[in-house]
């Protein structure tokens, strides 16, 4: 519990942020509509930071936790345990995820499932808070490790 | 729209350009100049003037680039009372204060290219810088981080800025920080819901004189009435509120607005026309601007009970994207003026117009 993703432990270095992707994010715009599934289909493959498997694998996500509004998108995952000190990197994984894939009309929220996590409001606060999310992908440790975790979805979706 | 309301709020010029999202923007107070800043870390410049072929119009040009040298986002940009300094605060935890290089100085006309260097570098913040502020009268900067801490920094005359005091008051990131026009009050809003107001002690250090409680979210914004008797915050829990001066340190809520769907990342307070307490602009991630009129009608007892009603309202202010900044034009002449920066890295100006005219 006191275990403090790098993210919250607040390392300050450079990362240029040449590393978004715009062409993938334009590919995607002409989907529609998109729905739950569609949602699920690009985060499920994510891995989790600790573990060799998929958010999926570990039930951290599933499309009934997703819902899908006008042009705005709820996520909510399910820690594995209530003092996961990943939390925020998988939560900052599945925004950095749909940022990427999504066209920009969605607004994206993230959360914990209510009950799941014991600092589920100081989660909650900062996956939503858009200027420490900005801050943290300019970090380039929590960079690669998103990296890292997206990766296996990003393929996944390409083959 | 199927709002009745008495003005609207025409699109005047759209100035793209930055390559990644704009945060902030800044009308120098002096001087026909504007200013905005991106997570691209550079600051551009806008000039403008009257329109020769339509006088009742501005045109705006783009000046120039400020490649800041910051190395990550340039998260605020703020400019002193003179227009001659420009400072800028970035997530790479400085600050830094431009002037026009004094080679260009010279030129005569300011559409010439020009030369903006940094003649000082405000370091000590151990992560984000998320704001910057110059005092009513010049000589004092305040900058504010994740770190919780908020600097009163002092303006010496040979350009040397040094650090007078680090108020660690507040119990999460700092997000903005704000002087009262006229007095050396400090106003600070943070991440743990709570806005702080400083003074200097004149025989010890700068304190912070009173918390104002209420919002539950996050507070992102602040902005001081033009005549200094009440401050607007702006918030996560899509309200602003309205905080009255009851007497010389004593502040107490008076007022609540809504009329936004996401958070209010910002909100700027203007003269306005006519005889009221001026208007109040909002926008934030519901990519909505709304301007609202305070007035303050009749004394009940011994309160002034204030009013305030929606005058004028845009939706998708910048397209489908967040809108970060608002900003009255603080010039004579140009109070109906407002710009504001977005997602798109684009600066809108937009002029507040009397719908009865317009139609």
């Amino acid at each position: 519990s006191s275990r403090k993703s790098r993210f919250e432990a607040g390392q300050s270095l450079w990362v240029d942020d040449d590393d978004y992707d715009d062409e993938e994010r334009s590919s995607h715009a002409d989907v529609e509509p998109i729905d739950q599934d569609e949602i699920f289909e690009l985060i499920r493959s994510i891995s989790d930071p600790e573990h060799p498997n998929s958010l999926e694998e570990l039930r951290v996500v599933s499309a009934e936790q997703i819902e899908v509004g006008d042009n705005h998108i709820v996520v909510e995952f399910t820690p594995t345990v209530p003092h996961c000190g990943m939390s925020t990197l998988i939560g900052l994984c599945i925004r950095v995820r749909l940022l990427r894939s999504l066209p920009p009309r969605f607004k994206v929220d993230i959360r914990v499932q209510p009950g799941s996590h014991q600092s589920e409001l100081a989660v909650n606060k900062q996956l939503n808070d858009k200027e420490r999310v900005a801050a943290a992908l300019e970090n380039p440790s929590i960079v690669e490790t998103i990296e890292k975790c997206i990766e296996t979805a990003e393929s996944s979706r390409r083959v | 729209m199927a709002l009745d309301l008495p003005f609207s709020l025409q699109l005047h010029t759209d100035l793209p350009g930055h390559e990644d999202c704009a945060w902030q923007v800044a009308w120098n107070p002096a001087k026909p100049l504007l200013a905005s800043c991106s997570a691209d870390k550079s600051v551009r410049l806008y000039s403008y003037r009257k329109d020769p072929y339509d006088p009742s119009k501005l045109s705006f040009s783009y000046l120039t680039t400020i490649q800041t040298g910051h190395k990550k986002t340039v998260r605020s940009v703020a400019w002193a009372p003179s227009g001659k300094s420009l400072a800028t605060a970035s997530f790479d935890a400085n600050s830094a204060i431009w002037e026009k290089s004094e080679a260009s100085e010279d030129g005569e006309d300011p559409s010439e290219s020009e030369e903006w260097e940094c003649v000082g570098l405000l370091e000590g913040h151990e992560n984000e810088c998320k704001s910057v502020a110059f005092s009513g009268t010049g000589t004092l900067i305040a900058t504010c981080s994740r770190d919780k801490s908020v600097w009163v920094w002092e303006v010496n005359p040979d350009a040397e800025y040094e650090c007078i005091n680090v108020m660690m008051d507040h119990s999460q990131d700092v997000k903005c920080i704000s002087w009262h026009p006229t007095e050396e009050i400090l106003a600070s809003a943070s991440y743990d819901d709570t806005i702080k107001l400083y003074i200097d002690d004149p025989d010890e250090d700068w304190f912070c004189f009173a918390t104002l409680s209420g919002h539950v979210g996050t507070v992102w914004s602040l902005a001081w009435a033009p005549r200094g008797d009440y401050l607007a915050s702006s918030s996560d829990d899509l309200t602003i509120r309205i905080w009255r001066r009851t007497a010389k340190h004593a502040w107490e809520f008076a007022h609540q607005l809504k009329g936004h769907t996401r958070s209010i990342y910002s909100i700027s307070w203007g003269t306005g026309k006519g005889d009221n307490l001026g208007w109040i602009a909002s926008t934030g991630s519901d990519g909505k601007i709304n301007v609202w009129e305070i007035s303050s009608p009749q004394r009940d007892g011994a309160r002034a009970t204030l009013s305030s009603r929606l005058v004028a309202s845009v939706s998708s202010a910048h397209g489908v994207y967040d809108v970060n900044s608002v900003q009255w034009c603080p010039r004579s002449g140009l109070e109906e003026l407002l710009a504001t920066t977005a997602d798109d890295g684009s600066v809108r100006i937009w002029r507040l117009s009397s719908t009865a005219l317009v139609s």
